[in-house]
């Protein structure tokens, strides 16, 4: 019964991401002209009327977030329950996409596209690698005691229930909403003045991260080998 | 710094050569092999006694100078004031500088010429005794040992008869002893000989005790060790009453109240204990007769000549540190010693044994005369008997090697016609210790004129002293020896106030031109030079006129005339602060020197004269040259210091070594040496019954020895027996050896027993017991306290923490998940437990209260 | 709490439940890349969080914006040393399994 369902879902998920990718770019391209038009007349400074304007007329703008944070929610959940570590990359590839989706609703539209490429086009194809050069079997499951489950599925749904809590009943400052078009402008000049610094040691840190990688993962180590 | 005289170098050199030679043997003795290393010796030892004559003759002439018409003294006296500055500074002790240099004066050169020159014929002889003995100890061949140790003991001897310092001399005088240790235990393989060099070294350090205890009070009262500044340092503490003189100075000893004039008498009585055990004097006298277990050439050069007389030179030197107390106590002691030994020697039978005995008598005669001041005469003798006792010996040694190792005169006899050389020297040396000579005759031999000097010396501290002495052509003189009679035992040191010394000094001031007479002036410093001026002129007047005025006076002159530097009315003020010589001390030497040609003639009719007794030691009796020739070489120089040079050069010295500030040096007449017999007549002149009764001793003991030993030794036996228990006494040396036996090993060893028993008994038992208890103690606190209480806090720790670390380490896992797990339920505990607790105090709350508090949110 | 008027609340609960995902993932994952999914989806969550912020300006400026694109550059490089060690325990160990690698447990 169980195997036969994941055999369904096993077919299923090309359909869905075949599904998915579509919707996203779809709903990229909507979000980018509904923000750009009240974006131009609004000079950039956020004001209050704005903001009302923009909830006010956020119907479309609540369909697409309950699809597409259902969609990452959703995605997100199968991760959890997948039992193989292929499929856990499949529903993680969802997840990535809602998330750049809800990016580009947010008026990110550079993060979402960042999210895209870096993710979607570089660390999912590396956990994907990873995947196949680990595995004897790429279908290998390694199972989790039942008991540690539903520890950890008490502490995850606690968890959320306490952020959740956390979340209502703080009391936020008053909510202005940012303005779209200039953003980007704003944010390049920000991250090579203010965030200068952080910013070339992050490059850095590539370069290290880089140089690491390669050496952890370089075939013969014949000298540490002879010490083990 | 003056310059460094000749003589100096002579004489250090002379000290060092035989240093060297000793080196070169103790390094390649071995290798130099039997004859060589002998010749060496007497090759460094000859070039010392060269070194030495050429001394002697010089000095000899440097002393017969005119004075300096500017100083008035000699050029003798003044190279040996040089010398008194020309010391090398060694080291200091506090502030006390100690310095080396070489004690420059006629007694110094006298004494390194005999030194050396007795030296250098024992050797010769020395070499001809030891290719006749074994070398061999142990299998190993001993022969550089031999004569590497005379050899140090040449240099040792050497340095402490040149030293001007008294921690030199002592340091030197150590060294001799060792020597002297060395050489009696050189078959050291054998028990006796062993014993015999332990009972020396282990005697003498008995009286070397009393000499470093009176080395540490010269050191502390006087605060020098230099011979002459000791003495003038001394002189001037009693002349002004400080320091140990001083009124108040007194220190509490065990309970006895000690004033600074005992000390001072203590300090003399302590530096004499040193000679009392070199010198062998009573009651150290053990060791000699035993130290005649080495070979016999030590025993002439060590145990007879030269290093038992360096107690006498010891006493000689120090003469000026003497209270008149010590002097008594020395008089006492030599005194007791010359009798005693004397009639020992009288029954003896072993041949070295008897000279041993006849060599403790005469060193006995040497200190006695010490003690009654006769200065020159003591130290005249103990040159003379260092020359016929060393012959003596020699003697003895050739004997004993030509009848096959006999020592025992009782199977010898008939000799002479064996070993005629031998017979004739021996009988030199027994008419030189017997006192040979004709009264009134300026003929004798050795000591007939120094032993009887120093009888005629103890004559006239016994029956002459504090008589009234008339002095010729000045009133001022008679006035001066009044006083010196009444004043009876005054205190020397209130004399500057008496009425007579104005005169005195008057008279002095008069005829200042006589003080050039002769006087070794070293420490006149001290003295008032106008007091000086006319002792000089006394006793230059006495001198001359001692013909007229009888025996007492011309003693008297000269004793003024000894003390050189002091004032007349000093000499006599001294003069009445010395008790006389108790008159049964006199009666004692005078009966010895009857005794003592008795058993020298003894001893040499029962080895030379008579029939031989023992067939097989007088068919071996033989000489040989290199044995002889020593013997007469010496025997030829005991007629020669008789009579020539020897006596005035230590009358020079007299002057200067006696001019002490407490006690008397009565006979340091300054004779040149042209009138030396002339002075020596004198003495028998002057005591005209005594010289009889001296001079003819000789003639009556000769006979008595002959009467008995004349035919055979039947006679002497049945006198033995008829004298049962004091020959038994004397037979057993007064069982002296017994005594000390038992006083000193016996209680030696009943002290360890005690203290055995002691230790057994009592400290054991404290022991024990305090052991028990610290055991018990530690069984208790071992099982009980440690393994339960402390042993079980520490288990318990450790258990608990066990417990404690398995209840902590079950959730490491090693899992990333779990941690992560546990990291979230964290998380989790903290986000609840702030929301139980009020969140409103989150900041993040605060933060955004402050920013609107009216605004809507979007709840 | 409106359903329609999408504010920031909506995201951040959103952002919150994809946070309890991941933890979920990685305590229950024993496949080391799963784990590593799981990281991924925390730090998602993160940045919808953080990009929720700077829309709604609760951090002034594009702060949010821009702690956003820094996470994402720590993540991808995460993930490139995450794999390497992944390998490194593959090669290791013989399995990708993380229980194993439990040398340093107490």
């Amino acid at each position: 019964m169980v195997s036969k369902g994941r055999t369904k879902l096993n077919r299923l998920l090309p359909t869905c991401l075949s599904l998915v990718l579509p919707a996203v770019l779809m709903c990229g391209g909507i979000t980018m002209a509904q923000g750009t038009t009240p974006d131009a007349m609004g000079s950039g400074v956020p004001h209050f009327d704005g903001v009302q304007k923009s909830v006010s007329g956020g119907i479309v703008e609540a369909i697409l977030f309950y699809i597409f944070g259902g969609t990452v929610l959703a995605a997100a959940i199968g991760v959890c329950v997948s039992k193989r570590v292929v499929r856990m990359a499949t529903w993680l590839f969802g997840t990535l996409g809602g998330v750049a989706v809800l990016y580009f609703l947010l008026g990110a539209n550079y993060l979402g596209v960042i999210q895209l490429i870096v993710y979607a086009g570089g660390t999912l194809i590396l956990l994907v690698f990873g995947v196949m050069l680990t595995s004897k079997s790429p279908w290998v499951r390694f199972e989790c005691p039942r008991g540690e489950m539903v520890v950890a599925s008490v502490v995850s749904i606690l968890l959320f229930a306490s952020l959740t809590t956390v979340l209502v009943t703080a009391e936020w400052p008053a909510q202005s909403q940012s303005a779209d078009g200039v953003r980007i402008a704003e944010f390049g000049k920000e991250l090579l003045t203010t965030y200068l610094v952080p910013f070339e040691v992050a490059s850095v840190m590539l370069l290290v991260v880089m140089i690491a990688a390669a050496y952890l993962a370089r075939q013969d180590r014949d000298d540490s080998e002879g010490a083990n | 710094m003056a310059e460094i005289s000749n003589y100096e170098i002579y004489l250090m050199a002379g000290v060092l050569i035989p240093l060297a030679s000793f080196f070169i043997l103790m390094l390649f003795g071995p290798r130099i092999g039997k004859p060589v290393a002998g010749w060496l010796t007497v090759l460094a030892m000859a070039s010392s006694c060269a070194l030495a004559t050429i001394t002697l003759v010089g000095w000899h002439a440097d002393v017969n100078t005119p004075p300096d018409s500017i100083t008035g003294r000699t050029v003798a006296q003044q190279l040996s004031i040089d010398a008194s500055h020309n010391q090398f500074h060694w080291a200091d002790i506090g502030s006390v500088p100690i310095k080396i240099g070489v004690k420059l004066d006629s007694l110094t050169v006298i004494m390194f010429f005999m030194v050396t020159f007795i030296a250098t014929w024992i050797f010769i002889f020395s070499v001809g005794y030891m290719s006749g003995h074994s070398d061999e100890v142990d299998g190993k061949s001993k022969y550089h040992r031999f004569f590497c140790y005379l050899s140090l003991f040449g240099f040792s001897m050497l340095g402490l008869v040149i030293s001007s310092n008294l921690l030199f001399l002592f340091m030197l005088w150590e060294l001799v002893g060792l020597c002297s240790y060395l050489l009696i235990g050189f078959y050291f393989d054998k028990k006796f000989a062993s014993n015999a060099a332990m009972k020396a070294f282990i005697t003498n350090r008995v009286g070397d005790f009393g000499f470093i205890f009176g080395l540490m009070m010269v050191f502390f009262f006087l605060k020098t060790f230099d011979l002459d500044q000791a003495a003038i340092e001394f002189g001037r503490q009693f002349a002004s009453s400080t320091g140990v003189f001083d009124a108040g100075f007194a220190i509490n000893l065990f309970g006895w109240h000690v004033s600074g004039a005992m000390l001072a008498t203590m300090m003399g009585i302590g530096l004499f204990c040193g000679a009392m055990g070199k010198s062998a004097q009573f009651p150290l006298q053990v060791w000699l007769p035993d130290a005649m277990a080495g070979p016999t050439p030590v025993s002439a050069l060590i145990h007879a000549a030269t290093m038992v007389a360096a107690g006498v030179y010891l006493v000689a030197r120090i003469f000026r540190l003497l209270t008149p107390e010590a002097q008594f106590f020395i008089a006492v002691i030599g005194c007791i010693t010359l009798t005693a030994m004397a009639l020992i020697a009288m029954v003896q039978t072993d041949i070295k044994k008897c000279l041993a005995y006849s060599t403790l008598s005469q060193l006995g005669y040497m200190i006695f005369g010490m003690g009654v001041g006769a200065w020159t005469a003591a130290l005249f003798h103990l040159m003379l008997h260092a020359f016929f006792k060393a012959m003596l010996f020699l003697g003895s040694g050739q004997v004993i090697e030509g009848c096959h190792h006999e020592q025992d005169m009782r199977k010898m006899g008939g000799l002479m016609k064996k070993m005629p050389m031998t017979g004739i020297t021996f009988l030199v040396g027994v008419l030189a210790i017997s006192g040979f000579g004709i009264p009134l005759m300026n003929v004798g031999l050795g000591g007939y004129f120094s032993k009887d000097e120093i009888l005629a010396v103890a004559w006239d501290r016994a029956y002459m002293w504090h008589e009234p002495i008339e002095h010729h052509g000045d009133s001022g003189h008679g006035d001066a020896g009044g006083h010196g009679d009444s004043g009876g035992y005054a205190d020397a040191s209130g004399h500057a106030d008496l009425g007579g010394y104005g005169e005195i000094d008057s008279h002095g001031s008069v005829m200042p031109s006589d003080a050039s007479a002769s006087s070794f002036m070293l420490v006149s410093d001290q003295h008032g030079s106008t007091g000086h001026d006319t002792g000089h002129a006394d006793s230059g007047h006495a001198d001359s006129g001692h013909d007229d005025s009888g025996h007492g006076d011309s003693l008297h002159g000269e004793a003024g005339h000894a003390s050189g530097s002091h004032a007349l009315g000093s000499v006599e003020s001294l003069k009445a602060s010395i008790p006389p010589l108790p008159k049964w001390m006199f009666w004692l030497a005078l009966i010895t020197a009857y005794v003592t040609p008795f058993y020298m003639m003894r001893c040499w009719w029962m080895t030379f004269m008579g029939k031989p007794r023992d067939q097989h030691v007088y068919d071996h009796a033989h000489e040989s040259p290199l044995m002889w020739v020593p013997l007469v070489a010496l025997a030829i120089s005991t007629f020669g210091a008789s009579y020539f040079v020897f006596r005035p050069m230590i009358a020079d010295a007299a002057g200067a070594a006696t001019d002490a500030t407490l006690v008397l040096g009565l006979d340091g007449v300054a004779e040149s040496a042209e009138t030396a017999s002339g002075a020596l007549i004198h003495v028998h002149e002057a005591h005209h019954w005594l010289a009889y009764g001296v001079g003819g001793s000789w003639v009556i003991a000769f006979f008595v020895a002959f009467l008995i030993y004349r035919n055979g030794l039947a006679t002497g036996a049945k006198l033995k027996a008829a004298f049962g228990p004091l020959a038994t006494l004397l037979e057993h040396k007064y069982y002296f050896d017994e005594l000390y036996d038992f006083l000193l090993v016996r209680g030696c060893r009943l002290a360890a027993a005690v203290c055995r028993a002691f230790d057994t008994y009592v400290i054991d038992l404290f022991a024990n017991l305090s052991a028990s208890i610290v055991e018990r103690f530690a069984v208790f606190s071992g099982r009980g306290v440690d393994a339960h209480v402390v042993d079980g806090v520490f288990n318990g720790l450790a258990a608990a923490s066990m417990d404690v670390s398995d209840l902590v380490r079950s959730p490491q896992t090693g899992r990333i998940r779990n941690y992560v797990l546990f990291a979230a339920a964290a998380a989790v505990v903290v986000v609840m437990v702030m929301l139980y607790f009020d969140g409103s105090d989150y900041p993040v709350v605060r933060h955004a209260s402050t920013i609107g508090a009216s605004s809507a949110g979007i709840q | 709490m409106p359903l329609l008027e999408i504010g920031l609340m909506h995201y951040l609960i959103l952002a919150a439940a994809v946070f309890s995902c991941g933890v979920f993932v990685m305590s229950t994952k024993r496949n080391a890349i799963g784990i590593l999914i799981g990281i991924e989806l925390v730090l998602n969550a993160v940045n919808i969080n953080f990009v929720a912020f700077d829309r709604y300006q609760v951090v002034g400026g594009c702060d949010g914006q821009i702690s956003a694109v820094f996470v994402i550059v720590i993540a991808a490089a995460e993930a490139a040393v995450a794999v390497a060690i992944c390998m490194n325990l593959y090669k290791n160990l013989n399995t990708i399994d993380v229980d194993r690698g439990d040398s340093l447990h107490g």
